[in-house]
C-alpha cells in the first residue's frame, strides 16, 4: 500500500514534468502547426546548459538557471527565423523531418561539448529529507518539484490569458492570415512561442535531471513528452497536463510492478491504445478533412 | 520529361518506354557491367562500404514505396529491418532453413508486422501516423530485446549462422558483393515495374489527396496496406541480407536514429522517384565516412575538444544537411539530376 502510494506521488510528479515539457510542445503546434519532435533535445541541452553554469563555474542559482533561460530563449527565437520561417506551408513529413533534422544536429552538438562529463548531477539546492505525509515517506524533492511544475503551469496559463503577447499569440494559432489583418506580426508570435518553448524545456530538463541525472538519455524524455501530448489532444494546455500524468502513472506503475524493460515502452503503448480509441487524443479537437 | 532532340514518341507505349534512346539503354548496360566487375579492382574497404550501401538502399527503396509514392509516414522502418534480420536468423538458426527460404521468410514476416503497425493508418495520417510508427519502432524493439532471451539473444548480440546457396558457402566480402548487388538490381527492377503498374498509380492518388483517391474509387483500406506490406517486404529482406552480411545482429543495429537516418536520406536523395534511394544513400553514407575520417584529425588538431567528435559530427553534418535539404532543395538530388539532364540535353538552346 505504501509502495503503491509513493510510486503514484513519484508518477504524478514525473508526469508533471512529461505535462510542462508536452506544454512546450503544444505551444509551437498551436501557434505554427509545427510538430516539434526536437523537443526533447531541447530539454536535453538545457539541462547540460544548466548545468554547465550551475555545477561546472559554480554559479549561484539565482544567476545560472536565468542565464541559461536566457540563452536558450534566444535560441529558439533565432529558430524561427532559419529553418522554420520557410516551411510555413511545406508537406508534413517536410515538418516533421526538419525537426528531427534540428534533433539530430543539436544532439551532435551536445555530444560534441559534454561528452567528457559523464554521471554528472547537478549541485544540492535544498537538502535532500524523507518527509512523511500521512504515514508515506516521501522525498521533499519531490514535493518541491512537484509544487514548483503547478505553479509554472498555472503561471503559463495567466499568462496566455491575461497578457498582451499571450493573447497575440493565440490569435496567431487561431488563424495566420486573420491575426496578421488585425495588426499582429505572426512571425514574431510564432518566435515568441519558440523562446517560451525552450525556455520551459530548460525548467524541465533542469527539474527532470534534478531527479534523475544529467546524461544524453533526457533526450528521450522529450518523445514521451510528445506521447503525453498526444494522449492529451494536441490543441490543449489541459490536455498536455492531463497526458503526461497519465504517461507518469503508467511508467512509474509498470516500473515498479512489472518490470523495467516494459516501462521504457508502456508511454508508447498507451499512445497507440489512445490513437486507436480517440486518434484526436482526450481533450483535443477532431479536425474535419475536405478535398 | 524531356527527349533528346530529334527523338519523337509516336506512341503510348513509346512514351512509357524506360530506357527510350540507345545512349540510355548504352549507359545503363555499362554502369551494370562496372559493377559486375567492380570487385576487379576495388579494394576491401569499397567492398564493403558499397555492400553496406546496397543494403542500405533496398530498405531505403520500400521506404520510398511507402513515403514516397503512397505518401505514409513511417519513422520506424529500421525496426521492420529488425524484424526481417532477426526473423531470418532465428530460421536459420532454430530450424536450419536454407538462405533461399530464409530471405524471403524475413521480408514476409517485416511485411506481415509492418500491415499490423499499418492498420493506424486507415484511421490518421501525418503526425500522427509518424508517432505510431514511432511507438512501432520501440514496441518491436522491446519484443526483440526482453520477454525472449533466449532466442533473439536479448539486448547483446545475436549470431546468424554462415549461408549458403545452393552448395556454394558465402563467407567473404566478394561473394557477399554479388549476392547484395543482384538484389539490390532486383528490387529496384521491381520498385520500378510496380509503380508504373496500376498498384504504383493508385499509390500516388492516395499520397496527393486520400480523401479525393477514395472518391474516385481506390480502395483505401486495400492500398494503403499494401503499401506497408510491400515497403516492410523490403524492409525485410534488406534486414536479412544485413544479418547474413554482418552475421552477428544486436538491438543497437535498429534504434530510433536509424529510421530518422534512412527517412533522411531519402529526402536527402528525393522522394517519389526510383533514383532516390541511390542518390540519397550514396550522399549521406559518403559524408558518414568522410566525418569518421575527418573526426581523429580533428581530435588530434585539437584534443581539448569533446571525447567523442567522430559520432558527434556524424550527427551534426547530417542534421545540417537535412535541413539544408528541406529549406533549400526539398524534391531531393534526384530531382537536381532531372533538372542537369534537361539543360544537357538543351543545351546549348535551353529556355
Amino acid at each position: 500500500m505504501i509502495k503503491l502510494a509513493q510510486l503514484i506521488m513519484i508518477g504524478i510528479t514525473v508526469g508533471l514534468i512529461y505535462g510542462l515539457m508536452a506544454v512546450g510542445f503544444v505551444l509551437i503546434y498551436k501557434s505554427s502547426k509545427i510538430f516539434n519532435f526536437a523537443q526533447g533535445e531541447m530539454v536535453m541541452v538545457g539541462a547540460f546548459l544548466s548545468w554547465t553554469f550551475l555545477g561546472l563555474f559554480h554559479m549561484p542559482l539565482v544567476l545560472g538557471l536565468p542565464l541559461a533561460l536566457v540563452i536558450t530563449g534566444l535560441v529558439g527565437y533565432s529558430l524561427e527565423r532559419f529553418p522554420f520561417r520557410p516551411m510555413i506551408g511545406q508537406p508534413i513529413l517536410a515538418i516533421i523531418m526538419i525537426t528531427m533534422a534540428i534533433a539530430v544536429f543539436l544532439r551532435g552538438l551536445a555530444i560534441l561539448i559534454w561528452a567528457n562529463y559523464i554521471g554528472i548531477q547537478f549541485p544540492t539546492v535544498i537538502p535532500e529529507k524523507t518527509l512523511k505525509i500521512f504515514d508515506i515517506p516521501i522525498s521533499n524533492v519531490l514535493i518541491c518539484n512537484f509544487f514548483l511544475v503547478l505553479v509554472l503551469v498555472i503561471l503559463l496559463s495567466l499568462f496566455f490569458q491575461y497578457t498582451r503577447i499571450g493573447l497575440h499569440m493565440r490569435a496567431a494559432a487561431e488563424s495566420h492570415i486573420l491575426s496578421q489583418s488585425m495588426g499582429i506580426r505572426v512571425t514574431r508570435s510564432i518566435a515568441q512561442s519558440w523562446a517560451i518553448a525552450a525556455m520551459v524545456s530548460t525548467v524541465g530538463g533542469f527539474l527532470l535531471g534534478y531527479i534523475r541525472g544529467i546524461d544524453f538519455g533526457l533526450a528521450e524524455t522529450g518523445l514521451i513528452a510528445i506521447a503525453a501530448a498526444l494522449v492529451g489532444g494536441l490543441e490543449s494546455f489541459k490536455g498536455a497536463i492531463a497526458g503526461g500524468i497519465i504517461i507518469g502513472l503508467a511508467e512509474t506503475l509498470t516500473g515498479g510492478y512489472i518490470g523495467h524493460g516494459l516501462r521504457e515502452v508502456i508511454p508508447y503503448i498507451v499512445m497507440v491504445a489512445v490513437l486507436f480509441y480517440r486518434p484526436y487524443g482526450l481533450f483535443g479537437l477532431e479536425e474535419i478533412e475536405r478535398v | 520529361m524531356r527527349r533528346p532532340s530529334g527523338v519523337f514518341d509516336v506512341s503510348y507505349i513509346q512514351d512509357m518506354t524506360v530506357f527510350r534512346t540507345r545512349a540510355q539503354k548504352i549507359g545503363m548496360l555499362g554502369f551494370i557491367v562496372l559493377l559486375l566487375l567492380f570487385p576487379l579492382f576495388g579494394d576491401e574497404y569499397w567492398l564493403v562500404f558499397i555492400n553496406s550501401l546496397a543494403v542500405t538502399i533496398i530498405a531505403l527503396q520500400g521506404l520510398n514505396i511507402l513515403a514516397g509514392y503512397c505518401g505514409q509516414i513511417s519513422i520506424g522502418h529500421s525496426a521492420f529491418m529488425a524484424v526481417g534480420a532477426y526473423g531470418s536468423a532465428i530460421l536459420a538458426a532454430q530450424f536450419n532453413l536454407p538462405f533461399w527460404l530464409t530471405l524471403p521468410c524475413g521480408g514476409i514476416g517485416a511485411g506481415l508486422v509492418g500491415l499490423v503497425f499499418g492498420l493506424p493508418s486507415l484511421r490518421i495520417k501525418g503526425f500522427y501516423l509518424a508517432l505510431a510508427t514511432i511507438a512501432a519502432q520501440f514496441i518491436i524493439m522491446y519484443i526483440i530485446r526482453t520477454p525472449f532471451p533466449d532466442i533473439t539473444g536479448g539486448p547483446i548480440a545475436l549470431h546468424v549462422p554462415p549461408i549458403s546457396l545452393a552448395g556454394f558457402t558465402l563467407d567473404n566480402e566478394i561473394h557477399f558483393y554479388y549476392l547484395i548487388l543482384g538484389m539490390t538490381l532486383l528490387m529496384t527492377f521491381f520498385t520500378k515495374s510496380l509503380m508504373r503498374s496500376h498498384i504504383g498509380r493508385a499509390f500516388v492518388a492516395i499520397r496527393d489527396n486520400d480523401i479525393a483517391a477514395e472518391a474516385m474509387g481506390i480502395n483505401l483500406y486495400r492500398y494503403k496496406l499494401l503499401a506497408f506490406f510491400i515497403g516492410c517486404f523490403y524492409a525485410g529482406v534488406a534486414g536479412s541480407l544485413w544479418a547474413a552480411y554482418t552475421k552477428v545482429i544486436s538491438p543497437d543495429d535498429f534504434t530510433l536514429m536509424n529510421s530518422i537516418w534512412q527517412m533522411g536520406m531519402l529526402i536527402v536523395g528525393g522522394l517519389g522517384s526510383t533514383l532516390g534511394p541511390f542518390f540519397g544513400g550514396l550522399l549521406i553514407k559518403a559524408l558518414n565516412e568522410i566525418c569518421l575520417i575527418a573526426g581523429p584529425m580533428i581530435d588530434n588538431l585539437i584534443p581539448q575538444i569533446g571525447a567523442q567528435i567522430s559520432a558527434a559530427l556524424v550527427e551534426m553534418v547530417f542534421g545540417a544537411v537535412l535541413v539544408l535539404f528541406l529549406v533549400y532543395l526539398p524534391r531531393g538530388l534526384a530531382h537536381r539530376w532531372e533538372i542537369l539532364k534537361d539543360s544537357y540535353r538543351l543545351w546549348p538552346f535551353s529556355y
